[in-house]
């Protein structure tokens, strides 16, 4: 185990495209912090003065609006630093909670494999994933009251969890019957602790992909909810919204989709790439 | 890593789509084959091709329930009387009629011989059976209440008896209306499709599997709506007015969104167009070619927030009135400027009853902030401190204006201290939530005129007989026994100008206690291809098609279209599923 992490770590950086994704992802962390604070502009306030161009249309990109204003003649850069962070916000919240149940649910049915336990948990999985997950998504968007980032990353974190779970069980069963498992068995070592020693440790790595992967998947989620009208209520801006917004001025300002239309593509490929490269250094087929 | 390339590859193309999809020039309009001369002799014959993004629920007089029937049945079904293009009550199936008991019978005598596109003839109990049909407690009529006056109407909206006492016949052509007051509005709400005659197909009680069948210039050919999808219509031969239709046909294309619909004007698969996106509207308006063929119609809509005086903060009349100063309407124009203009009475410019000498709401900043200190809510704009310390739910609809006009509000509202958090619902709901007591605080109000009169919104948005727990038209649940009078005088005023001085001193009451903070009219671009003759906007429908005819060149018209629209317009083809 002891030089298994190194040599990832090795494999990892010499694999271009996790470079690439790694690069993206920081770089879109970076956006996500400072880019408000160095905007000079307020992400929901409108700009009657300066933001409104001939005819009332927005203006373009410029020295005042780095990227335009959008069609209520607000600063689109702004608006799309803070909608970075709140895609970040839902999507590493959501996947952080798909990944604590989707893990525990898979660890534990994959342990006790055959049993009641595992059949009905199975059985809970197969129906979930057999549901349309955005009908899903939207019908409890629609059931809430109000619609906030909170209630976006529980919704999705609440009913993202089942893939994972399916493939823990998978690695865990593969797990249970390795030898130091069946040794610390005969030790008297506690099922808890042998789970959180030994088996947990073992299927980190590929918990880690797909929580990589999956991050890219809760922004996707996330922009096409707001897209629909089931995300976050404006004037709070959304990725989605943004591109909601901009469908209908892309004749005469093509910046106010284009921006958050390239957020999410670049967002989405760079946890991606993130993922496929951390999936290639995890992998104990290339020690 | 092919996935990672071809998505890539993907995006370089979307964007260089859009990026050329920007630079394309509007193609020009389908030219006329008399150039537009006004002397040209009207021909007969042709298809007028017609869309929308919406669709019609019911082809029924008595089952009035969309925005957009009112023209289909207009073409479909002939009234007792119509609006003439300048909006004015004139004889239709009626030859004349008279007024009589000061204002409380009106007597209507018909035409002989008009026929029904059954080919039975229009009698007088043909239009007794129609009215007694659209006003029965069976029928789905939302405005069955416009027509309580009628002398009977109570015990028959009741059940209490059989026929409407007040509507009789004499003889084959004639007859009476007998009405237990004088009402003014009378003539005018008889315009609307409501009652107009149907078929003895129809029966004696609305039905919802009736085929509709009337006495208009178009008629339904078997299969002609195709629910959802399309509504043909042909003409009727038998129309009573000589020489009309002049078209051979209208057709209307449902759930067309505004960017195929703008396609298919350019590609001349249609002939007229009136739902736009605003950008292509601004590229219409500034096309030279395009530009003689277009008209804006006239505003029949008012706009405003709607504050519910029964809940609180808005319960205080002194809230209300920092609300309606606090709004910067120019500001809110600017959202869709192609199509609103500034509002700041009750009642449109256009619409009879409209006073130009009331006083309107207008921006004015620190008498906002006063009124605000009036009712006890000081705020001060330096510290943001005061104000109405609670978040106020502001309902809109998903996807439509209000949903970006409700935010350039919540920034002007913020000013004064007041917070809205905007709600977005789908539009069922929102009707639902806004017509319920105590249940919305604020949300966009919006009215559309049913008949050409002040009266059309004074008395169904703000009088108190408006107020219901449940599917209220009264949104702010104003009460005031005021305006109730002036409203109700009004209704039995029969003199013009004393009219006026009613509607007028309604009005300004409005203004004042500002149930709504009114803010601005929505008026609709109508823009047809040149060819297109004879279909000026209408003061009442939008669209009055007797008389339409189409001066089209002939051959492959649409030929030179299909190859221009650039890579917006191959998109579409290729969306479309269309060989270009």
């Amino acid at each position: 185990m002891s030089d298994r992490l190194p040599r990832a770590l090795r494999r990892f950086f010499r694999h271009r495209a996790a470079a690439v994704g790694a690069a993206v992802v920081l770089l879109l962390v970076v956006f996500a912090l400072i880019g408000p604070l160095v905007s000079g502009h307020a992400p929901e306030a409108s700009d009657f003065a300066r933001g409104v161009g001939a005819s009332d249309l927005p203006v373009g990109p410029s020295a005042t609006f780095w990227l335009g204003t959008d069609r209520l003649f607000r600063d689109v850069f702004t608006r799309l630093a803070v909608g970075a962070r709140i895609s970040l916000f839902i999507a590493f919240g959501a996947t952080a909670l798909a990944t604590v149940i989707g893990a525990a649910v898979g660890i534990v049915s994959g342990w006790l494999e055959g049993t009641k336990v595992d059949t009905v948990l199975m059985r809970i999985v197969d129906v979930g994933l057999a549901f349309p997950f955005l009908l899903l998504v939207m019908a409890l968007g629609a059931a809430l009251e109000r619609t906030t980032a909170t209630t976006i990353f529980l919704t999705l974190g609440l009913t993202g969890w089942l893939g994972t779970a399916r493939i823990v069980r998978a690695k865990t069963m593969q797990v249970r019957s390795l030898d130091f498992v069946v040794a610390a068995r005969a030790l008297g070592q506690s099922t808890p602790g042998i789970l959180l020693r030994h088996v947990l440790p073992n299927v980190a790595g590929p918990l880690l992909v797909i929580a990589t992967i999956s991050v890219a998947q809760m922004i996707l989620a996330e922009s096409v909810l707001s897209y629909l009208g089931a995300g976050i209520a404006p004037p709070t801006p959304t990725w989605g919204h943004m591109l909601f917004e901009g469908q209908d001025y892309v004749t005469v300002a093509p910046w106010i989709a284009l921006a958050p239309g390239l957020a999410i593509l670049l967002a989405v490929l760079g946890f991606n790439l993130l993922g496929e490269g951390l999936r290639d250094a995890v992998d104990p087929r290339k020690d | 890593m092919r996935s990672i390339r071809a998505r890539t590859e993907l995006a370089v193309v979307l964007a260089g789509l859009l990026a050329s999809g920007c630079r394309e020039e509007l193609p020009g309009p389908i030219g006329a084959a008399h150039g537009g001369d006004p002397a040209a002799t009207p021909t007969r014959g042709g298809v007028l091709e017609l869309a929308s993004f919406a669709d019609v629920r019911a082809l029924d007089p008595a089952n009035l329930s969309d925005g957009l029937a009112p023209q289909m049945l207009e073409a479909m079904f002939a009234g007792l009387v119509d609006y003439d293009a300048e909006g004015r009550i004139v004889p239709d199936l009626a030859e004349r009629w008279s007024m009589e008991d000061e204002g409380k019978t009106f007597r209507f005598v018909l035409k002989e011989g008009v026929r029904f596109h059954d080919g039975e003839e229009v009698t007088a109990e043909d239009v007794k059976r129609s009215v007694e049909r659209a006003l029965h407690p069976s029928a789905p009529n939302p405005f069955a209440s416009y027509f309580e006056s009628i002398a009977g109407f109570a015990d028959f909206a009741a059940k209490k008896a059989e026929h409407l006492e007040g509507v009789t016949t004499s003889g084959r052509y004639v007859v009476t209306f007998r009405l237990e007051k004088p009402d003014a509005i009378f003539l005018p709400v008889l315009g609307m499709p409501v009652l107009r005659p149907t078929c003895r197909s129809a029966g004696a009680r609305y039905s919802d599997t009736w085929e509709p069948c009337g006495a208009g210039p178009f008629k339904l050919p078997t299969g002609g709506w195709d629910r959802g999808r399309q509504l043909r219509l042909v003409r009727h031969e038998g129309y009573h007015v000589p020489g009309l239709p002049r078209l051979e046909g209208v057709r209307w294309t449902f759930h067309v969104n505004p960017t195929s619909q703008r396609f298919k004007l350019t590609r001349g698969e249609l002939d007229v167009m009136r739902d736009f996106l605003s950008p292509d509207l601004v590229a219409f308006q500034a096309d030279a070619r395009w530009k003689p063929f277009g008209a804006f119609e006239s505003d029949k809509q008012v706009n405003g927030e709607a504050m519910n005086t029964e809940v609180p903060p808005f319960d205080n009349v002194e809230v209300r009135r920092a609300v309606a100063a606090a709004i910067d309407r120019e500001q809110l124009r600017k959202v869709r400027s192609t199509n609103l203009h500034v509002m700041t009475r009750p009642v449109p410019p256009s619409v009879p009853g409209y006073d130009p000498d009331i006083p309107g709401q207008t921006f004015d900043l620190p008498a906002a902030l006063e009124h605000m200190r009036k009712a006890g809510l000081a705020f001060d704009p330096e510290t943001g401190r005061g104000g109405w310390p609670h978040p106020i739910s502001y309902v809109v609809y998903k996807q439509g204006l209000s949903e970006g006009t409700a935010q350039v509000l919540a920034q002007q509202l913020a000013r004064i201290g007041l917070r809205l958090e905007i709600r977005i619902v789908n539009y069922p709901t929102f009707m639902a939530i806004r017509g319920r007591r105590h249940q919305s605080a604020m949300g966009p109000g919006f009215w559309q005129q049913d008949f050409p009169d002040a009266l059309s919104f004074l008395e169904p948005l703000w009088s108190s007989h408006a107020i219901n727990d449940e599917d209220s038209n009264n949104w702010s649940f104003y009460k005031n026994p005021r305006y109730d009078e002036l409203v109700e005088r009004a209704r039995r005023e029969p003199a013009p100008e004393r009219r006026m001085r009613l509607t007028s001193e309604a009005q300004r009451i409005l203004v004042d206690e500002a149930p709504w903070a009114f803010t601005y009219g929505y008026r609709f671009y109508v823009q047809q291809q040149p060819y297109v003759r004879e279909s000026a906007p209408h003061p009442v429908w939008s669209a009055e098609l007797s008389h339409t005819w189409l001066d089209r060149a002939a051959g492959p018209v649409a030929a030179r279209a299909l190859f221009g629209g650039g890579a917006r317009g191959a998109l579409a083809s290729v969306l479309e599923g269309r060989p270009r």
